[in-house]
């Protein structure tokens, strides 16, 4: 399946594209031939995601070129990839619900009319030796809302051959799959490789990606790192790969005084399904503790329970020894929890709005002018803005400057501002230094060690192996809802934290058995 | 394809520059002009070509006052449905709310036989359980406000006419039209009773804990929540005070007329909403607040009275009434454009 007569079908070259001060994608080229099955790894934001991104015509790439079959092209909307002959599938399969197989198939495709009027009968039969390609064994007829996960992915596809794709590329499409299903899928893979479509698979099961790619791509902070055929890798290496070599274990800060004796705060059998299954953890004074694994773990799932932003099906937590039930968000900042989103943008800024203002949302009763009356004093507000500008290094030319104006990384900083208030005694940070420039995520890292050093409970969640390397003096790692293990002190590595994050859980159970 | 084992491939690439600061075009300087004082300098040119039109009729100190009493009453029920906008919810019930309560307020009086005073407290408070009655519906039962409110606005309607099918007219105790009549320092009272309303109104928004977190709930309701600010709370307070303001204007409109009519007021809604949407294009970038909409309610009734002075059939009221409507909408939704252009 991987001769090289001929030019590569899909050819990218010098891609690259910037977001805000990172660099998303720098100089990545990259090889699809006719009828290959190629596997891209890499941790979350190495890059995968954009380049699909760009492929689908939904992000414009700073500079660089696609090439189809030698040729140059455009790929300014998705309709243009359509005419490309690309499809993508993800995971939130883009599905009409209450449409049958049939019409979701057919969806978005020119239709056969006669004066006007669509040929059903016509379109049926396209849609059905569509299905017949991938041995679908579903009734078509049936609405797609009440079909098996594993049969939508297979409308989709269809989808795809309808639209005569030749290359398909697939993010994590085993990741809601039972273990049948996944085996379906990865035989239809083949079979479609074989026929002359390629396929772009995109997957944190890395033995997948092993079993099906004849090709494999490592990304690593947006570039395309490292290449192999088929047979080149085992499991350990393409791990080692994707956490890369330069690993610098020498810039770890760990906590003063760690007392481990009474937690801060403890969570006991939690479990929202299917998020999370069953998850206990404590933190302890004067440490920070991080949440690895990867996306979709339930990490930032675990902190919208303790924060009450999401429904607990079981389990229990304990706040500085007492028993702690949050009813809802406000009720958990009014017993001292915080959380900073993962969504900076669009879960936690009014960017609208000024410095202040958004500085200064959980702490407007703080900033009364008399306590007993709902004035706010706006020379409080500005104090207070002017002295967390200070000691986070927050760079903003003044308190009222739009918060959307800011670099990231300050934006960041204005979130963490919200919260350094004397009540509160826990904070879960979820991907603090996403989408932040180096030097400002130094010093979110100082401003979460400060808050641990002053006993406040600290959680950091990331997907940067990296950042949770250098700033925490504990490691949880979660996969598929489950706690799958800890690293404490020096044991807390990059490498050991990929490796339990890829960890299948069901492997895992054999090995108990 | 020639390929070794895990061949790690040097990055040479250099890193490309930073995206420049965006440029400013004298062009988007010029929209940006227009989309934040637009209204004022319409308001303006209005004032100047009436002025030089009709210069005996239109700039007197009784037209003035007839206007501003005039625009009290649109003013103080724009005022309420500010705060719906505020935080990010819509009203439609505002106007038939005024209606019921003009019909009713007289009512309590010459049917019951209520005292003024307590006609009036009672109407107000009704008005409050109308609002909060929109707000559960929204925020806890979660209907789109929309739709919760034109069901609760046309259920009103109902109700007023089965509490009196013919408008009320006798029996009415003559005190009561000194609520929008009578003078203080030879001003009607419903200018002053407006002035009031909208001050408190606009300190609720503008300087209370209340009115932040009610800009944060229209601002960002997602990050307004995971700040730990009691959403639903701060929606129902907003519907609360929109249909408290709406069941004043019935009232003081119902003191006007010296009547009580189950339509009366209906037509406030149409223009409470064009008085908002001029106010969020007027001095910041489609951002709901009071001051804006006291300017959006001047432009609304000097409109009226330049085409009443002028003679204009009243086809051209309606004609008036929905263009700038559509007009308000347009600037609203065009200076929100441009801030994030910029």
């Amino acid at each position: 399946m991987t001769e090289n007569q001929s030019t590569p079908w899909v050819q990218v070259r010098a891609l690259s594209k910037q977001y805000g001060g990172a660099q998303a994608l720098a100089s990545v080229d990259l090889d699809i031939h006719r009828g290959e099955v190629h596997g891209l790894v890499g941790a979350n934001g190495a890059g995968k995601s954009t380049l699909i991104r760009c492929l689908a015509g939904v992000t414009r790439p700073d500079s660089g070129e696609i090439l189809l079959d030698g040729r140059p092209i455009e790929l300014d909307s998705p309709t243009d990839a359509e005419r490309a002959g690309f499809a993508f599938i993800h995971q939130e399969l883009n599905l009409v619900p209450h449409f049958s197989a049939i019409q979701n198939i057919l969806l978005g495709i020119k239709k056969p009319t006669t004066l006007g009027i669509v040929r059903w009968r016509r379109a049926e039969t396209v849609a059905r030796e569509a299905a017949a390609r991938i041995q679908a064994d579903f009734p078509l007829e049936q609405r797609v809302d009440e079909l098996s996960v594993g049969n939508r992915w297979q409308v989709m596809i269809a989808r795809a051959l309808v639209q005569n794709a030749t290359m398909i590329a697939m993010d994590e499409p085993t990741a809601s799959l039972s273990d049948s299903e996944s085996r379906a899928l990865f035989r239809i893979v083949q079979e479609l490789a074989s026929s002359g479509v390629s396929i772009l698979y995109v997957s944190h099961r890395l033995d997948e990606v092993l079993d099906l790619s004849d090709r494999i791509t490592v990304f690593r902070d947006g570039r395309a790192t490292d290449r192999a055929v088929r047979g080149d890798l085992d499991k350990r290496g393409l791990i080692r790969a994707i956490v890369g070599r330069d690993v610098k274990p020498s810039s770890r800060t760990t906590g003063a005084s760690i007392v481990r004796e009474t937690p801060v705060f403890e969570a006991r059998g939690l479990r929202s399904l299917p998020m999370v299954r069953d998850v206990s953890f404590q933190v302890f004074p004067g440490e920070v503790l991080g949440f690895g694994g990867l996306v979709g773990a339930g990490r930032s799932e675990v902190a919208r329970l303790a924060f009450g932003a999401a429904r607990l099906e079981a389990g229990s937590f304990e706040l500085v020894g007492a028993p702690f039930r949050p009813r809802s968000v406000a009720h958990a900042v009014e017993q001292g929890v915080a959380l900073i989103p993962e969504e900076r943008r669009s879960e936690a800024l009014i960017l609208e709005k000024s410095v202040t203002f958004n500085a200064s949302l959980a702490a407007l009763r703080q900033l009364r002018a008399l306590a007993r009356l709902p004035f706010i004093s706006n020379r409080k507000a500005r104090n207070r803005t002017l002295e967390v500008i200070r000691s986070l290094s927050i760079k903003t030319s003044s308190p009222s400057l739009e918060v959307g104006r800011l670099s990231g990384g300050n934006q960041q900083k204005t979130v963490i501002a919200r919260w350094l208030l004397p009540g509160i005694r826990v904070i879960f940070f979820d991907e603090p230094s996403r989408g932040v420039d180096v030097g400002a995520r130094e010093e979110i890292h100082a401003a979460i060690r400060d808050l641990a050093d002053r006993g406040v409970g600290t959680i950091v969640i990331s997907s940067d192996v990296e950042e949770l390397a250098m700033l925490c003096d504990r490691v949880i790692v979660m996969r598929e809802g489950e706690v799958m293990g800890e690293l404490i002190g020096d044991a807390v590595t990059e490498a050991d934290i990929v490796e339990l994050s890829y960890a299948p859980v069901h492997e895992l159970e054999q090995e108990l058995r | 394809m020639t390929s070794t084992a895990v061949s790690s491939r040097p990055s040479g690439d250099s890193p490309e520059p930073v995206a420049p600061a965006n440029r400013r075009s004298p062009g988007h300087l010029a929209l940006v002009i227009l989309s934040r004082y637009g209204t004022l300098i319409g308001l303006a040119l209005m004032l100047i070509v009436f002025t030089l039109r009709a210069p005996t009729v239109f700039p007197t100190l009784t037209n003035f006052t007839n206007i501003l009493a005039q625009g009290s009453l649109t003013a103080i029920i724009a005022a309420g449905l500010t705060y719906a906008l505020v935080v990010g919810e819509f009203d439609l019930s505002i106007g038939y709310a005024a209606s019921f309560a003009g019909l009713l307020v007289v009512g309590f009086m010459a049917i019951q036989g209520m005292p003024i005073w307590l006609a009036i407290a009672l109407m107000l408070v009704i008005g409050a359980g109308l609002g909060a009655v929109n707000g559960i519906l929204v925020t806890k039962v979660r209907i789109n406000a929309v739709i919760a409110t034109l069901g609760v606005g046309t259920i009103l309607i109902g109700a007023a006419f089965a509490y009196s099918p013919f408008p009320i007219v006798t029996n009415i105790p003559p005190e009561f039209s000194l609520l929008s009549l009578g003078r203080v320092i030879g001003v009607p009272n419903s200018i002053p009773i407006m002035v009031i309303v909208l001050a408190i109104l606009w300190v609720i928004l503008n300087k209370t804990d209340l009115g932040q977190k009610m800009q944060a709930v229209g601002g960002n309701m997602e990050a307004a929540r995971l700040s730990g600010i009691r959403v639903d709370r701060i929606k129902i307070f907003a519907f609360v005070v929109a249909g408290v303001c709406a069941a004043l204007t019935g009232i003081m409109l119902s003191s006007l007329l010296g009547s009580g009519t189950s339509s009366a007021a209906n037509g406030y809604l149409l223009n409470a909403f064009a008085a908002v949407f001029l106010g969020s294009a007027t001095l910041r970038d489609g951002e709901f607040h009071i001051v804006g909409t006291l300017v959006g309610v001047l432009i609304i009734v000097v409109g009226f009275n330049g085409l009443s002075i002028f003679g204009a059939p009243s086809w051209a009221q309606q004609v008036f009434s929905g263009g700038i409507l559509i007009l308000a909408v347009g600037l609203s939704t065009l200076s929100r454009r441009i801030l994030k252009a910029s």
